[in-house]
C-alpha cells in the first residue's frame, strides 16, 4: 500500500512536468493539444542522440554519477535537449498551429495537433526504428527503505523527483517574481488587454512553447531513464497527461503539478482494488470523478 | 475487371458505413457544436450490441441470443443510445475542450472494458459466430457483397434524408441557435441542456447504427475495432468534407477512406522494395500531412456549411460556448 | 543438317537449363498483410520477404518467380481487411500471408479469403477462436497457421517450473487475445503440475509505468516469474522486477526469445531464465534457417513470430509448387498436406531444400518440410503441433537446454490432464 503510494508520487513527477507545458499552452492558445506528449518523445530522442555523441567524444562523461544510472553526458544532453525541444515546439507552432489559428477555429487546432502527433511519432519511428531504446542498459537496483512494510525506491527515481521539484520551484519563481511572469499571466487572462498594455503576444506565445517544450523534454528523458523510450511513448502518455491537466484545472500551473501527482498515485493505487487489466481506464476515471465535483478542475477558473 | 468491381463494391460498403457514422457526428458537432472525442465508443456499442444479440451461442461469454437481425441491429443502436445518454448526462455540461478529453477518455475506457470483461464481450478474442443475414440465400461471394452495399447505401440515404429534414425543422434551428448563442436561446425560454442531450444521443444512435452494420459486414468484432484511431478517422472525414454539411460529411467519408486505402495500395505498388517495410510509417506521415494541409489551406472543408443563420467569425464561436457554460 | 541438329539440341538444352535454375520470365504474386508499422511486425514482414527471396533463388515456385506484395495492416482490422481485399481482387493473389493479430486475421478470413477461395496462412494468430471456426467447417480448409497452439507453450512452462522445483510462480501476461489465453492455460497447467500461482497480472500495452503491476506480482513473493509478454513491455516489466529485487528465476514464453529483450534486460540477469519454444527436428538440415538468417541479417532469428513467419511463407510457396501453375486457392490449400507429409522426403528450410522439394514434387512424390519451427504438421483445423525445446540466452543468441519430441510433448500434456 505504502509502496503503491510512493511509486505513484514518483510516476507523478514526470506526469506533472508534462502537464505544466500542456496546461500553459491550452490556457493561452485555448486548444486541447493532442501533440503535446510528442514533445516528450522529441526530447527523449534528442537526449539519446546527444548522449551517444558526448559519450563517444569524451569517454570520461560516460561515467555514472554516484548510485544513479545518469551519466555526465546525459546531464549535458538534458540541457541541450530542452533547448532543441523548446525550439521545435516554437517551430511547429510557427509553421502549423499559428497558421491554423489564423484561419480556423479551436477545433481546427485540436485536429491539427492530432495530425502533427501522427507525423512526429512516425517520423521518429522511421529515423530511430520502432523498438525500444535505453539510455543505460544497466539496471539500477532499488534501495530498501523499510522491510516492514516493504518499501523500495530506486536512486534514479529519487533524483527524478528532486529534479522535477527543483524545476517546478524555478518555474514558480519565474512566474511569480518576474515581469515576464506577470506578462504571461496577463496574456492568459486576457490577450487583448495584455496587448494594449504593451505585452508582445507573439513573444509570449513563443515563451510558452519554449517552457512547455523544455519541461516536456525533461519529462520525456526522466521517463526514459525510469523505463525505456519508444516512438509511441507520446501516444501512451497523452491520456495520463491530459488527465493531470484536467484534474488540476486547465490554466493552472500549480493545478497541473498537483494533478500529475494525483493521477500518478491514483494509477498505482487503483491496482489495489481493480484487476490490472483495467489500469488504462484509471486516468479517465480520474477525469470524470474530478469533473463531476468541479467542472473546471481543482484549480481551474471558468473561462471568460 | 471483375476484380476491380468486386474491390470497389467492398470499398464502397466500408466507406458508406463510415459515412453513416460521419453523419451522426455531424449532427453532434456540425449542427450542435458538441465535441465528441469518443465517437468510437458509440460505434463499438452498436457493433458489440448487434453481435451479442444476433450471434449464435458461444462458449465462455454472454450473447448468442440469435435475435431476428433487424431487432439485433436496433438493439445495438439502443445500447449505443443508452451509453450516450449516460455519458451525455455526465459530460455535456462541460466546456468543450474538457468535453473532448472526457469523451476521449470514455472511448479508451470502453475499449478497455471490452478487452477485459471476458464473460460479457469475449475479451480480447472478440465476438464471432455471427451468421450474416440472408447468407444462405445469397452465398458469401460477390452477390452478397453487392446486395449488402445496396442495403447500406439505402440506410445511408435514409439517415441523410432524416438529418436534412431535421436540420430545417424547428428542432434543427434550435440546435444551431444553441450552437451560435446559447444565452440568447436560453433567454427565449429554450432548454439548451435537454436539446443538446437529445442531439448527442440521436447522433450516437446513428453512429451505433454504423457500428452495427460494420460488425455485420465482418461478422466479427474485437477490441481492435474500437481503438482511438477510428475516432480520428471519422473526425478527419467530417473536417475534410465540411462540418455542418451532410453532403460534405458523406463525401468526406469516401475521400478520406479512399485516401487511406489508396495511399497503402500506391505505396505497396510503387515504392521500391527496400522501402516496402517502411510504408506503414510513411503512410501515417502522409495522412497526418493531408489533415494538417487541409486545415492550413481549406479549414472550412471541401463542402462548407451553407449558412442558414448568419455566423460570426471563427474566433467567437468558442467564446459563445464558453460563456454558455459559465 | 547435322550442324543444325546440334544447334537445336544445344538451344533446347540451354532452355531446359535456364528454366530449371534461372529466374523465370513470368511472375506470380502472393499477398502479405502484416503490421509493418508496429515494432514487432516489421521483422515478421522482413522474414517473409527473405523466404520469398530464397525461393526465387531456387527458381521460383510453380514455374514462375514470386513477387510478394506487402500491405500494412496498421493493426487496424478495417485497414487490414481492405488491404487483403485489394490484394485478392486487384493483385489477384491466391495465397495470402497474414495477419499477425487474431483480431485482424479473423475478419479477413470471414469476409475476404473464405468468400474468395483464397488460401490464408498466418504466422502468428493464436486465438482459439480459429480452431472453433474450423471445427464448425467455416474455413473451407483455406486457413492455416504456423503458430503452435498455446497449449504446447503453457504445458512446457509448467514442466520447466516442476523440473526446477519452483513451488510458486507469479504470472505476468500481455493483455491481448494471446496473453489472456496463455494466462488461462498456464494457470491450469501450473495447478496440474503442483505449482502454486501466487498472482496473475495483466500487462496492458503502452502504459507509462508497469511499476504497480510488478509490485503486485512481487508482493505475492513467488519463487519464480512466468512471462507471457512481447519484448517491449517485457523489457520494461522485467527491468522493473529485477530492480525491485525480484527473483531471477524466470520462465519465458517464446515471444521473449528476442535479442532486443536480452540486450535491454542484460544477459547477466538472465542466467536462470529458461524459455520455451517449439523446436526444429533432430536432423542435420535443421539449422538451415538459422544459418541463412544469420548470414543475411547479422544476428540469430530471435524475435516473436520470426520462425513462424518464415515457415508460413515457405509452406505456402511449397504448396504453390505442389499445386502447379494456375492453381486455385483451394488447390494450393489442399496441396499443403503434400508438403507437410510425415512420410514424405525431408527437405530443409532454405534454397537448397526448396530446390530438392521441387524435384521430388515434380516426380509426384511428397515432402516433409523441416521448418524453422519444426516438422510442421497441420491438423484438420489448420493448427500445428511440433516438438518443443527449453532454451536459455547466450552471448550470441540462445541455446537449447532440453529437447522434447512430439510424442514427449503429447505425453506430458496428457499427464497434466
Amino acid at each position: 500500500m505504502i509502496q503503491h503510494l510512493v511509486d505513484g508520487i514518483l510516476v507523478g513527477s514526470f506526469l506533472s512536468l508534462g502537464a505544466i507545458g500542456l496546461t500553459m499552452a491550452m490556457h493561452i492558445l485555448r486548444f486541447a493539444n493532442f501533440s503535446h506528449a510528442e514533445l516528450l518523445s522529441i526530447g527523449a530522442y534528442c537526449a539519446l542522440v546527444f548522449d551517444k555523441v558526448f559519450e563517444s567524444l569524451l569517454p570520461v562523461l560516460a561515467e555514472k554519477i554516484g548510485p544513479l544510472s545518469m551519466t555526465g553526458a546525459l546531464a549535458i544532453s538534458i540541457v541541450l535537449s530542452m533547448a532543441v525541444t523548446g525550439l521545435s515546439a516554437v517551430l511547429i507552432d510557427r509553421f502549423v498551429f499559428q497558421r491554423v489559428r489564423q484561419k480556423g477555429e479551436e477545433l481546427s487546432m485540436v485536429f491539427a495537433s492530432f495530425g502533427m502527433a501522427l507525423i512526429i511519432r512516425n517520423v521518429i519511428g522511421l529515423i530511430f526504428g520502432l523498438s525500444g531504446e535505453l539510455y543505460s542498459s544497466d539496471i539500477a537496483f532499488a534501495m530498501v527503505l523499510s522491510r516492514d512494510p516493504m518499501l523500495l525506491v530506486k536512486p534514479d527515481q529519487v533524483f527524478v523527483l528532486i529534479a522535477a521539484l527543483v524545476l517546478m520551484v524555478l518555474l514558480h519563481l519565474i512566474l511569480s517574481r518576474t515581469t515576464f511572469g506577470f506578462s504571461l499571466r496577463a496574456v492568459a487572462e486576457n490577450p487583448n488587454l495584455a496587448q494594449v498594455h504593451g505585452v508582445n503576444l507573439k513573444r509570449m506565445i513563443a515563451a510558452v512553447w519554449i517552457i512547455g517544450g523544455g519541461l516536456g523534454a525533461v519529462a520525456g528523458i526522466f521517463y526514459g531513464l525510469s523505463y525505456q523510450i519508444t516512438p509511441v511513448m507520446g501516444r501512451d502518455l497523452v491520456l495520463p497527461i491530459f488527465a493531470a491537466t484536467i484534474v488540476g484545472g486547465i490554466g493552472s500551473v500549480y493545478g497541473a503539478v498537483l494533478g500529475g501527482f494525483i493521477v500518478g498515485i491514483a494509477s498505482n493505487m487503483a491496482l489495489v482494488v481493480l484487476p490490472s487489466g483495467y489500469s488504462p481506464s484509471v486516468p479517465f476515471l480520474m477525469i470524470l470523478a474530478v469533473l463531476l465535483v468541479r467542472p473546471n478542475g481543482l484549480f481551474g477558473e471558468a473561462r471568460v | 475487371m471483375i476484380g476491380v468491381i468486386s474491390y470497389l463494391v467492398f470499398f464502397a460498403t466500408v466507406a458508406a458505413i463510415l459515412g453513416i457514422a460521419v453523419l451522426g457526428l455531424n449532427l453532434q458537432w456540425g449542427n450542435t457544436g458538441l465535441f465528441n472525442g469518443g465517437v468510437v465508443a458509440s460505434f463499438g456499442a452498436g457493433a458489440y450490441g448487434t453481435l451479442i444479440l444476433g450471434g449464435t451461442p458461444q462458449e465462455g461469454h454472454l450473447g448468442g441470443f440469435e435475435l431476428f437481425y433487424p431487432l439485433a441491429l436496433l438493439g445495438g443502436m439502443a445500447f449505443s443510445g443508452v451509453l450516450a445518454w449516460v455519458v451525455g448526462k455526465l459530460t455535456l455540461r462541460l466546456r468543450h475542450d474538457y468535453l473532448a478529453i472526457a469523451t476521449f477518455g470514455v472511448a479508451v475506457a470502453f475499449e478497455n472494458v471490452m478487452r477485459n470483461a471476458t464473460s460479457v464481450t469475449g475479451g480480447a478474442q472478440g465476438i464471432r459466430g455471427f451468421e450474416r443475414p440472408l447468407r444462405d440465400f445469397l452465398g458469401s461471394g460477390f452477390a452478397y457483397n453487392l446486395v449488402f452495399l445496396i442495403a447500406v447505401v439505402v440506410v445511408l440515404a435514409g439517415v441523410y434524408v432524416f438529418l436534412e429534414r431535421l436540420t430545417v425543422s424547428p428542432f434543427g434551428r434550435l440546435l444551431r441557435a444553441i450552437r451560435e448563442d446559447e444565452t440568447a436561446a436560453r433567454s427565449l425560454g429554450k432548454a439548451p441542456d435537454k436539446l443538446r442531450l437529445t442531439a448527442f444521443v440521436t447522433g450516437s444512435v446513428i453512429i451505433g447504427l454504423a457500428g452495427g452494420l460494420y460488425s455485420t459486414f465482418y461478422a466479427f468484432v474485437s477490441p481492435q475495432d474500437v481503438l482511438p484511431i477510428l475516432t480520428f478517422q471519422i473526425w478527419a472525414m467530417l473536417i475534410v468534407g465540411g462540418a455542418g454539411n451532410n453532403k460534405g460529411a458523406m463525401a468526406g467519408a469516401f475521400l478520406i477512406w479512399g485516401a487511406w486505402t489508396f495511399s497503402g495500395w500506391a505505396l505497396s505498388r510503387f515504392a521500391p522494395i527496400e522501402a516496402q517495410l517502411y510504408t506503414g510509417s510513411i503512410q501515417f506521415v502522409l495522412i497526418g500531412m493531408v489533415i494538417v494541409g487541409m486545415l492550413l489551406w481549406r479549414p472550412q472543408g471541401l463542402f462548407p456549411e451553407r449558412l442558414v443563420v448568419s455566423q460570426p467569425g471563427g474566433g467567437s464561436r468558442e467564446k459563445t460556448q464558453a460563456e454558455g457554460l459559465t | 543438317m547435322k550442324k543444325a541438329l546440334v544447334f537445336v539440341a544445344a538451344v533446347a538444352g540451354m532452355t531446359a537449363l535456364s528454366t530449371g535454375v534461372q529466374a523465370q520470365d513470368c511472375t506470380t504474386k502472393i499477398g502479405a498483410a502484416l503490421p509493418t508499422s508496429v515494432d514487432w511486425g516489421r521483422p515478421i514482414a522482413e522474414v517473409a520477404q527473405f523466404a520469398v527471396d530464397q525461393v526465387n533463388e531456387a527458381g521460383g515456385a510453380a514455374g514462375c518467380s514470386i513477387e510478394m506484395v506487402l500491405r500494412d495492416t496498421q493493426v487496424d482490422p478495417k485497414v487490414g481487411v481492405d488491404a487483403a481485399k485489394a490484394l485478392v481482387d486487384l493483385e489477384g493473389v491466391k495465397v495470402l500471408l497474414g495477419a499477425v493479430s487474431s483480431g485482424v486475421s479473423m475478419p479477413i478470413l470471414s469476409s475476404v479469403t473464405v468468400p474468395s477461395g483464397v488460401m490464408q496462412m498466418s504466422c502468428c494468430s493464436s486465438s482459439t477462436a480459429f480452431t472453433k471456426l474450423a471445427e464448425e467447417g467455416k474455413t473451407d480448409g483455406l486457413w492455416f497457421r504456423t503458430f503452435a497452439t498455446t497449449a504446447v507453450q503453457s504445458a512446457m512452462g509448467a514442466k520447466v517450473a516442476a523440473d526446477k522445483g519452483w513451488k510458486s510462480v507469479a504470472v505476468l501476461y500481455k493483455n491481448d487475445d494471446w496473453g489472456q489465453d496463455m494466462a488461462k492455460l498456464i494457470a491450469a497447467d501450473f495447478a496440474a503440475a503442483g505449482v502454486e500461482v501466487t498472482a496473475s497480472v495483466a500487462i496492458n500495452d503502452g502504459q507509462p509505468s508497469y511499476r504497480a503491476e510488478v509490485t503486485e506480482a512481487l508482493g505475492s513473493q513467488p519463487e519464480a516469474l512466468y512471462l507471457a509478454l512481447y519484448p517491449t513491455e517485457g523489457t520494461s516489466a522485467v527491468r522493473e522486477w529485477l530492480s525491485l529485487g525480484g527473483t531471477q528465476n524466470m520462465i519465458l514464453a517464446n515471444s521473449l526469445k528476442s535479442d532486443e529483450f536480452r540486450d535491454n534486460v542484460g544477459l547477466q540477469y538472465l542466467g536462470s531464465a529458461l524459455g520455451t519454444d517449439t523446436a526444429s527436428p533432430r536432423v542435420e538440415s535443421a539449422n538451415a534457417f538459422k544459418a541463412a538468417y544469420t548470414a543475411k541479417f547479422g544476428s540469430e532469428p530471435n524475435g516473436p513470430g520470426l520462425a513462424n513467419s518464415y515457415d508460413a511463407t515457405m509452406i505456402a510457396l511449397l504448396a504453390m509448387e505442389a499445386a502447379g501453375s494456375d492453381a486455385s486457392g483451394a488447390d494450393i490449400a489442399a496441396a499443403v498436406a503434400k508438403v507437410t507429409d510425415p512420410s514424405g522426403k525431408p527437405v530443409a528450410a532454405d534454397t537448397a531444400g526448396f530446390t530438392a522439394a521441387k524435384a521430388t514434387l515434380s516426380e509426384g512424390g511428397t515432402v516433409m518440410y523441416q521448418g524453422a519451427t519444426g516438422n510442421v504438421r497441420f491438423d484438420a483445423n489448420g493448427d500445428v503441433s511440433a516438438p518443443a525445446v527449453v532454451w536459455k540466452f547466450t552471448d550470441s543468441g540462445t541455446e537449447e537446454v532440453e529437447y522434447l519430441s512430439l510424442s514427449d510433448v503429447d505425453a506430458y500434456i496428457a499427464s497434466l490432464k
